[in-house]
């Protein structure tokens, strides 16, 4: 499996946050439809669908740059993207008007998302990439 | 014509309907890469591991209004 080892470090990079999200409609669609939860849902789905699988993709990439992976370990460098996805949904929740959480519930939830990022990087994207044999 | 004439002339033939085979070695030593693969142990559970993952717990339970916030970003 020696071809196109970037399309291979995309897919394995998508595979966690799309299985999840599979979790979350099904969890949205259990929850009855006068729930706070389903109030703009269907607006917010926007981010967990559209933008972070392909981020998760474009990161893992990126982590095959040259050198990267000797510096830095993959869990560590999946910590970092909540630096980048954080301020991401933010600003897509502020333009969407979902008013769900404030600057500072995000600044609050970062180093939990950065922890929780650093155990799906380091166990499951790191296992999905020795699979595809890129890790 | 013998049992093993009638041998030697289906060898031949088979020998010259197959094309010759040219490169029979792969082209890098897959060995190493085999060996690796066999060595390679999955990246433990440790303690620093255990105590994030209860920090996670502990404050998703303490702060609940952060689960959407998390999903969301999942």
């Amino acid at each position: 499996m020696k071809s196109h080892p970037r399309l291979r470090a995309y897919m394995a990079g998508i595979l966690l946050p799309t299985w999840f999200l599979l979790l979350i409609l099904a969890a949205l669609l259990l929850t009855p439809a006068t729930h706070p939860l389903r109030a703009g849902a269907e607006r917010a789905i926007v981010f967990p669908m559209a933008v972070v699988p392909n981020l998760w993709g474009v990161w893992n990439l990126l982590y095959l740059a040259p050198g990267l992976r000797r510096r830095i370990p993959i869990g560590a460098f999946g910590a970092l993207l909540p630096l980048v996805l954080v301020p991401a949904g933010m600003a897509l929740a502020s333009a969407l008007d979902l008013g769900f959480y404030t600057a500072r519930q995000g600044v609050v939830m970062l180093p939990i998302g950065m922890a929780l990022y650093y155990l799906a990087w380091k166990y499951a994207v790191a296992y999905f990439n020795r699979v595809v044999e890129v890790g | 014509m013998s049992h093993d004439d009638e041998i030697d002339l289906v060898a031949r033939q088979l020998r010259s309907a197959l094309p010759p085979w040219d490169d029979l070695e792969p082209r890098v030593d897959l060995w190493p890469r085999m060996l690796e693969r066999l060595q390679h142990q999955p990246a433990p559970f440790g303690w620093f591991e255990s105590a994030l993952a209860a920090l996670i717990l502990l404050a998703l339970a303490f702060f609940p209004e952060l689960v959407p916030m998390i999903l969301y970003h999942l």
